[in-house]
């Protein structure tokens, strides 16, 4: 506008190619802000808002420099339990999208307002698949009739075919929020489901071997891998940091009874004391995490090339 | 012409009762139509702003009237319920934005609007104080209830049983106000809003207990197998969601079957609206997706049909109460032939005559128009309530 005034107010001295030049640079500096302002909000980074780390790590890969992937949760807790304050939930309400796991994950979604337009459930396309968990006491009271609060298994992500169909999902999501980048993100999730899938067959391959032998699983998170990989486990609730009672040995040892496990798979390194006592029965430990929250070292990825090495050693 | 005025003034003071007759007519006269096309205007501008803004509304086939007056002016009549799969069938067919609202409860005389956060933006609604709801038993209240119930952030309110006789129905919810909106000019601002899911605690199908699978008083439990568990009636439901018994709040079932009164669909584009109207035209099919700009021109144009008969009529009763007016005055000046007389042999010319017997039929009709002024005033103030009243509520 500034500019523009100059212009006119000079015209008199100038000639007419002159009083163009001016003009256009006018125009040129007038417009300017204008349009930087109009495509920070069109191609402005995605805002995206995820419930755990595999959903925020396949972002990141599909989205690339054109989304800012925040998972707020704190690094010592487990995702799936972890609860949000009224101050982070805002930060979901504002975000541009809202990623979820689906299958009951997070619960606390649940329980809390959020706009249904950004709220993208990754594993809404596979929800038919989901694997529900057996032996929900049902309760009734009132006029509702019996009704149980049953739950899904979560963990989705561990058969790489349905992470590969989450992170698909996520990069529909990010064509619909910005479609001229819908080329870009197909190029990323290729990429992506490339690395997923190579996982998918080396773990096939991997238990192609010993398909059947019994294995233990530390804790109820390996459904949707044994039912992918068509592996033979049966689960403890025990925790790696944690020293081993009387009633959970026991509880171990009539599952063996029927069930002559030689491998127990841990969500994270266990303590001697663990390692020891399996050992004593003839039971070895392996660690497969399943990676639900930040890593501290490497990525989803590598993390996951991991556990696919540590697995190899109960399958020679 | 001031001491004409001044004669008229104190024959009118004088004759009260015929002035005051006279003034009622012209003011009546005068302010009916006026009122009528006043309240009129604002009806259309109430109904019409709101209607042009809400693009398509989906909700069971029946009354169309029903559903845009109670999805956009949170009308009484409660339309036939859907669930909550209509809303997935309209993300499912990724052509608009489906926006659900179930307005079926009150509190205190207020609408409860059970939504999602993103009716607040689809309708520009600004937080003045507080927060946004975020959690379940939040409510954000609208301008005016907050004005009218003295409620600020932090307070707390009970919504309404649904039926006053249904004693063993479900426990009234008390909700924590998070919020209040900026004033918005709109219904909105006679609303408290909820997240859909504590429109659901308020009916009674999401519900928060002890677990009752780890029950101690044996008195709560009427009968127990290794598989279900059946509480008696004294098993305890929480009417107020706390930080601390937040957690046990549950919905059992498919939410997908839960209820909502109708879902606002906002298409991506024309195109897509024209497709989605598309999709709701078959014989057998049980939703209907409606234009609410449509059903309100159909409400203001019987509204308008109304407005002409009553015209008529005014028109009518206007044109006998002119010539009653023209006969008062007639029959007056009959009456007052001596006076006159004697006005015209005291020295005064006809010209004068007229002058004084105009001047009383100004001050009449002037003090009609301030009596007709003052009352078209009020009904101003009161236009947008009267209009909610008489063609909303």
């Amino acid at each position: 506008m500034v500019c523009w005034s100059v212009g006119v107010m000079e015209r008199g001295k100038m000639g007419p190619k002159r009083q163009l030049w001016v003009l256009y640079i006018a125009i040129v500096l007038g417009i300017l802000p204008c349009s930087s302002h109009a495509g920070a909000k069109v191609t402005g980074k995605l805002s995206v808002y995820v419930v755990n780390y595999p959903l925020k790590y396949f972002a990141e890969r599909v989205g690339g420099e054109h989304v800012r992937v925040v998972f707020p949760g704190p690094a010592d807790e487990d995702p799936a339990d972890w609860v949000p304050d009224i101050k982070v939930i805002a930060d979901y309400q504002k975000a541009d999208l809202i990623l979820l796991n689906g299958a009951g994950y997070a619960r606390w979604v649940n329980r809390v307002s959020l706009p249904r337009s950004k709220m993208v459930n990754t594993s809404a396309k596979f929800k038919d698949q989901y694997i529900r968990t057996k032996g929900a006491v049902t309760h009734s009271h009132g006029s509702g009739g019996e009704h149980a609060h049953e739950d899904a298994a979560f963990t989705t992500w561990m058969d790489f075919n349905l992470a590969a169909k989450q992170a698909r999902a996520i990069a529909v999501a990010y064509g619909r929020k910005r479609s001229t980048l819908k080329n870009t993100f197909e190029k990323k999730i290729i990429e992506l489901e490339k690395d997923l899938f190579a996982l998918d067959r080396n773990i096939k391959v991997l238990v192609s071997n010993n398909q059947s032998q019994p294995l233990i699983a530390s804790h109820p998170v390996y459904d949707y891998f044994a039912r992918r990989y068509g592996l033979n486990i049966k689960n403890v609730h025990w925790e790696p940091d944690q020293v081993l009672t009387d009633q959970l040995w026991m509880e171990l040892q009539k599952i063996l009874k029927t069930h002559a496990a030689k491998w127990m798979i841990w969500e994270g390194d266990p303590i001697q004391e663990s390692i020891a006592k399996l050992k004593s029965v003839g039971i070895n430990s392996l660690v497969f995490n399943p990676c639900a929250n930040v890593p501290q070292k490497g990525d989803f990825l590598s993390v996951m090339q991991k556990n696919v090495k540590n697995l190899a050693v109960a399958f020679e | 012409m001031l001491d004409s005025l001044y004669i008229a003034w104190k024959y009118i003071s004088f004759n009260k009762l015929k002035t005051t007759t006279l003034v009622a007519c012209i003011a009546l006269i005068s302010f009916l139509p006026m009122a009528l096309q006043l309240l009129l205007d604002e009806s259309e501008r109430q109904l019409m702003s709101r209607a042009a803004v809400t693009p398509l509304v989906i909700g069971a086939k029946g009354s169309s009237l029903d559903l845009v007056m109670n999805t956009l002016y949170f009308g009484d009549e409660v339309p036939e319920l859907i669930s909550m799969a209509s809303v997935e069938r309209v993300e499912n067919m990724d052509l608009a934005m489906p926006i659900p609202l179930y307005v079926r409860f009150g509190t205190r005389g207020n609408p409860i609007v059970g939504t999602t956060p993103d009716y607040f933006e689809f309708r520009g609604l600004i937080v003045a104080a507080g927060r946004q709801m975020a959690l379940l038993g939040d409510c954000v209240l609208g301008a005016k209830v907050a004005e009218i119930l003295d409620l600020k952030p932090g307070d707390s309110l009970v919504s309404s049983p649904e039926n006053l006789f249904d004693l063993a129905g479900i426990y009234p919810l008390k909700m924590k106000v998070a919020g209040v909106l900026a004033k918005s000019h709109t219904t909105d601002d006679l609303a408290v809003f909820v997240d859909i899911k504590t429109a659901w605690v308020i009916q009674g199908l999401g519900h928060g207990h002890q677990d009752v699978t780890r029950l101690k008083d044996p008195t709560l439990i009427y009968k127990s197998s290794e598989s279900n568990v059946a509480a008696t009636a004294k098993l305890y439901h929480y009417t107020e969601i706390t930080k601390d018994n937040i957690d046990t709040f549950h919905f059992h079932g498919n939410l997908g079957q839960y209820p909502i009164t109708a879902v606002i669909a906002v298409p991506y584009d024309e195109k897509s609206g024209t497709i989605l109207r598309g999709r709701y035209l078959s014989k057998q099919e049980t939703r209907q997706i409606v234009k609410p700009r449509e059903v309100i021109d159909g409400l203001l144009q019987d509204i308008f049909r109304i407005k002409n008969v009553l015209d008529a009529v005014i028109s009518v009763v206007a044109l006998a109460t002119a010539l009653a007016i023209i006969l008062v005055f007639a029959l007056s000046l009959r009456l007052r032939q001596r006076e006159i007389q004697t006005i015209f042999k005291l020295g005064c010319s006809r010209l004068t005559i007229v002058r004084l017997l105009l001047s009383e039929i100004f001050i009449t009709v002037l003090i009609s128009g301030v009596f007709c002024g003052a009352m078209i005033f009020t009904v101003n103030q009161y236009a947008n309530e009267i209009v909610r009243m008489l063609f909303i509520r």
